[in-house]
């Protein structure tokens, strides 16, 4: 005995799907509509990551920064410089945020002061000058004192090129605008516009104070074919060994600088990679359902290829031959159809990338593309393919081949549904970078499948009931039909259903945040917030502010610390660690960066504590105990402090000792001074810091009138115009919502070509049923009513049920993520449910037609 | 002889009603070149034999030889090789692949493992039925009797040591069934197969050499 040519079982699983294309079509376009919008969105990441991989250097202007918060000591630089190898290249940039005024405008901005040599990498290019050179550097901003803004910022102020600005006690002309920065970053929501000035500049403002929170950098460009890593093992050993400040200097490599770049946009990415992955699955059943009539009316082939000597192994094989080929076909098409979605992104994330960001297709997308494609389907219709178990050639000499009933143990069902929820929490944890996002999602996804399959089962057993009572013939057929049909009618709701929660959630929460942060009348919300404010500038500022009838609410000290140990154990991060999760990438954060501590002897009306006590009123120093401190209760759980855990922290150089002594809640949207830690009174009052604080009450033109005046008499404090700023996140938030709605409505589009792929498949398996009843007499619109009453039936219900529980969802994240920031737009939730029904017997109604206006004479033919 | 079946019982588990017996201590010799009918009303338990004689089902108890092979004693793979080496079937419905030509129909079982004469040997088989001319034709663009044949050319072009037949004419019209039994019977003649045949159609059985009634699971 032989074994047959290598491809023989692939020719025959390709040959039966070209002699059932229309089942082949269904299934291929789809799997490729879900697939679509997961892969444009894995290019997309792709492309991302090589951008900022490609552009790191131009985006940190070095190969590698050192960055401190106070002026670096000759003689530590001269140490650390030694570390590097010769012909390496320095140069240096100082930066802070501060207020920069007009005659009658004041606003927030970044000042960078550089010198020649910046960037080392990449362009910078300006309006009139073109790309910045060391000659029109040296003779614009060091030698004429000029500045180069961000053209936002003259819009802002209302300026021309050539215009001036008052930067704390010095004016700068503004020679030009900054057109091309790669440095530029998202961080600052827009709301702080650069201004590059020279380096030395940046003394005569007289801003760079101690008190200031100035970012001194040393940028350096490396010779060709240096180690940097082992370059920056060197340089953090000799920043070990370093005491006082200089022990606090960083090292930013042009890697990490990259990152952190492209992290706010990985979040967001992350979201919209969920929301596509809604759309597989929606897909998913679809081709499972599909799959599974398909396979049915294949029982006989193999059958009758096993009584000619095929074996069960296969059988198999040719199927899942057939499953691969329709599977990298749908990723085929996808990857045609992603090309179409992926230019559609950056227009739609347009302000959160980086300059110079272009598209592309990339090999490894093209990859996981067809893997996804090839392995999903198989995965999807696994549940489906154990049915070949039951497959018996014997059954050819009777006459019931397809009807034989599955047999499958619970537990050999459960585990053939195993392989789909590895695959979606495998998929999902890698989609959202985090094993809590990913789980949660999945945890999601199942639940609501589970609770909308029981409903859909609920309502088919009603419709059973009513089609032994209600009204007329057609309406009673409808209702059995829905009872008796369960597969398809469940896969329909399940379809309709997920896709109407998945387009109801996402504005449901945004609409709840949104209420709550741009409600013109709640003063809760303050209109300016002040922060930079030293202890002596506090009695002239709140005489200035009683000038204007304004008062300083909830000030608030800050002092700048770094935690050093957890229980006695180092908390430093290793500065080149990988982060896999964003959980690891988020603690890596805390770590690398300062904190801000405050302390305060009563807690403010957006605080409340969770767990453990208050904290004692006053620190008594002689005590010898560790002070008190509370932790937002986030925070703790991303650090995974507990209550009771020993933080050391390096106050200014004094180090102190505190003991985790309650949790506190906070509501970060009443935009009060809030801190993550906040220490017993008696602790750090003597340690240098500043002050924040709020204004509330105040209408546009007294905001501005305020704003100036603060700006005009204290030139370092810094002025955030709170509804401004609200604007613009939810100007943005708006984005991100259109983004993940886009995303959702591909979703919703996937659930209705399944709803199609049903409604037509089960009228054509119903087709000697239809025809009996033309034969019998029934018109041709007594059908079509009967086709429309089950799929009205379905779209209400889905409709209902998927707002429901996207109700539910939505009030369970705004709870949990948003501090109960939840409101019922009825509107929203009424319009899903009659929009999902209009489609859903819509789609049902052009599914059928052909099939239903056929004559009973050609139905009898087929039957 | 080709054939022995010696005390074969059949019987199958029926919800509320313990075990049915479909074949009860059945005998049977057959040999070779022979050509046995078996004849019994519907339910009488014909098809079940036929299934088990074809390997694709497993008797209760009792012996079940071909070739001197014990049957019930092979494993499901060995079974599957066995029945593709010496086993032709013809099903009443014909069942032929309706994505596959007539050649490619035929072809399939050699194919199936690897005959590098398959193209060649299903081309003559056809030609044996009287259908060479229709071998690229799709199994829906053929007659009922043209189906047929081409099952009977699918069944006898792996050169089996017995043929099993099912109703052969069962779904034909009278002339177009007479015709097909025909071409059986030459063909099982020349070639010198041996055929067991399962009819209610007492012409078609008497053209057997023998005939063997079935009722209520036994032999008569």
């Amino acid at each position: 005995m032989k074994n047959p040519s290598p491809f023989f079982w692939s020719k025959l699983a390709l040959r039966e799907l070209l002699n059932n294309r229309r089942f082949s079509l269904f299934f291929l376009f789809n799997l490729a509509l879900g697939l679509a919008g997961f892969i444009a969105l894995d290019s997309f990441k792709e492309s991302l990551d090589n951008h900022l991989g490609q552009n790191s250097q131009a985006i940190l202007g070095a190969d590698v920064a050192l960055t401190s918060y106070l002026p670096f000591e000759e003689k530590t630089l001269n140490i650390l410089e030694a570390k590097f190898p010769e012909n390496t290249l320095s140069t240096r940039k100082t930066s802070l945020f501060t207020m920069v005024a007009t005659k009658d405008q004041s606003r927030l901005v970044q000042i960078t002061g550089i010198e020649e040599g910046f960037p080392f990498y990449g362009k910078m290019v300006l309006k009139n000058k073109g790309v910045v050179d060391p000659e029109n550097m040296r003779q614009s901003l060091a030698l004429s004192g000029e500045a180069w803004a961000y053209p936002e910022l003259l819009f802002m102020l209302n300026l021309k090129i050539g215009g001036s600005i008052k930067i704390g006690e010095q004016s700068f002309r503004i020679a030009d605008t900054v057109i091309d920065d790669p440095s530029s970053s998202f961080s600052s929501f827009g709301l702080a516009p650069r201004v590059y000035l020279g380096f030395s500049q940046m003394e005569e403002t007289g801003l760079l104070t101690k008190k200031s929170r100035v970012s001194y950098q040393r940028l350096y460009r490396l010779t060709e074919g240096t180690d940097l890593a082992g370059l920056v093992v060197k340089l953090q050993n000799q920043i070990n060994n370093f005491d006082g400040s200089d022990s606090k200097i960083r090292i930013l490599t042009h890697k990490r600088a990259g990152n952190n770049l492209g992290r706010l946009l990985g979040y967001l990415n992350d979201y919209l990679g969920l929301v596509a992955m809604i759309a597989v699955f929606l897909a998913g059943i679809g081709a499972a359902y599909l799959f599974r009539n398909y396979l049915v009316h294949r029982f006989r082939e193999m059958s009758i290829l096993m009584s000619l000597g095929a074996t069960r192994q296969q059988t198999y094989r040719m199927v899942l031959w057939q499953l691969v080929f329709l599977g990298t076909g749908a990723a085929l098409i996808a990857i045609i159809m992603s090309l179409g979605i992926l230019p559609l992104l950056p227009l739609l994330l347009k302000q959160f990338l980086p300059h110079g960001f272009e598209t592309q297709i990339n090999l490894s997308s093209l990859l996981f593309a067809l893997v996804l494609g090839a392995v999903g389907s198989l995965v999807f219709c696994l549940p489906v393919l154990s049915r070949i178990r039951t497959v018996q050639p014997l059954q050819l000499f009777h006459e019931n081949i397809g009807d034989q009933a599955v047999n499958d143990t619970f537990w050999r069902q459960v585990l053939s549904y195993l392989p789909l929820l590895v695959l979606s929490w495998g998929l999902s944890v890698w989609q959202s970078h985090s094993w809590i996002v990913g789980s949660a999602f999945v945890g999601m996804l199942l639940s609501s499948i589970l609770l909308l399959g029981a409903l859909a089962w609920g309502i088919l057993a009603l419709a059973g009931k009513l089609s032994q009572t209600s009204g007329s013939t057609m309406k009673r057929l409808a209702f059995r039909n829905l009872q008796r049909n369960r597969s398809g009618a469940i896969s329909c709701f399940l379809a309709l259903a997920l896709g109407t929660l998945l387009i109801n959630l996402i504005p449901q929460i945004y609409q709840g945040l949104q209420e709550e942060v741009s409600r013109p009348d709640d003063f809760r919300i303050p209109s300016l917030f002040l922060f930079d404010i030293q202890p002596e500038q506090m009695g002239p500022l709140r005489k200035t502010l009683s000038e204007e009838k304004v008062h300083l609410n909830y000030l608030s000290p800050m002092v700048r610390a770094r935690l050093e140990k957890v229980n006695g154990k180092s908390f430093e991060a290793n500065i080149e660690e990988v982060a896999m999760t964003r959980e690891q990438e988020s603690r890596q954060h805390f770590r690398r960066h300062n904190l801000n501590l405050s302390y305060r002897t009563e807690l403010s009306d957006s605080e409340q504590i969770v767990s453990g006590r208050r904290l004692a009123s006053s620190y008594d120093w002689d005590s010898g105990k560790p002070a008190e401190i509370s932790l937002e209760v986030r925070y703790s759980e991303r650090m995974s402090f507990k209550l009771g855990d020993l933080l050391t922290f390096n106050v200014q150089e004094v180090t102190v000792e505190a003991i985790v002594t309650n949790f506190r809640r906070v509501q970060w949207n009443s935009f009060q001074p809030n801190f993550l830690i906040l220490f017993q009174p008696g602790v750090l009052e003597e340690a240098p810091g500043t002050f924040l604080g709020s204004i509330g009450g105040l209408d546009s033109s007294r905001r501005l009138s305020v704003q100036n005046r603060i700006v005009k008499d204290f030139p370092n404090v810094s002025v955030i115009d709170v509804t401004r700023m609200v604007g613009r996140v939810l100007k943005i938030s708006d984005q991100m919502v259109l983004a993940l709605r886009l995303m959702a409505y591909l979703s919703i589009l996937a659930g209705l070509v399944v709803v199609f792929s049903i409604a037509r498949h089960e009228v054509e398996g119903r087709l000697w049923e239809l025809n009996l009843l033309k034969v019998l007499g029934a018109r041709f619109s007594d059908i079509q009513r009967m086709i429309q009453i089950e799929f009205t039936v379905l779209g209400i219900f889905a409709g209902l049920f998927g707002v429901a529980v996207s109700l539910i969802m939505s009030y369970g994240i705004a709870w949990w993520f948003f501090e109960n920031l939840w409101k019922w737009t009825w509107q929203t939730s009424l319009a899903s449910i009659i929009g999902v029904t209009a489609l859903s017997v819509g789609v049902a109604w052009l599914a059928t037609q052909r099939t239903l206006r056929s004559s009973p004479l050609s139905l009898l033919r087929c039957a | 002889m080709i054939l022995e079946i010696k005390g074969l019982d059949k019987s199958f588990p029926q919800a509320g009603h313990g075990r049915v017996e479909v074949l009860k201590n059945l005998n049977l010799e057959v040999h070779e070149g022979e050509k046995v009918a078996v004849v019994g009303q519907s339910g009488s338990g014909k098809s079940t034999l036929l299934s088990l004689l074809a390997g694709l089902d497993r008797q209760s108890s009792g012996s079940l030889r071909l070739r001197g092979q014990e049957i019930s004693a092979m494993s499901e793979k060995k079974l599957t090789q066995f029945r593709a080496e010496n086993i032709g079937i013809i099903f009443q419905q014909f069942y032929l692949m309706p994505h596959l030509t007539a050649l490619e129909n035929v072809s399939l079982p050699l194919e199936m493992f690897g005959h590098k004469d398959s193209q060649e040997r299903a081309q003559e088989a056809l030609q044996q039925v009287g259908l060479a001319e229709r071998e690229t034709h799709f199994p829906h663009q053929l007659s009922g009797g043209e189906s047929q044949r081409v099952a009977i050319a699918r069944a006898i072009v792996i050169r089996p040591a017995i043929l099993l037949a099912d109703e052969p004419t069962g779904n034909l019209d009278n002339a177009t069934g007479v015709q097909v039994a025909n071409l059986l019977f030459d063909l099982v003649q020349t070639t010198g197969m041996t055929l067991l045949l399962v009819t209610h159609n007492t012409e078609l059985a008497q053209r057997c050499s023998r005939q063997m009634t079935l009722h209520s699971g036994t032999f008569q």
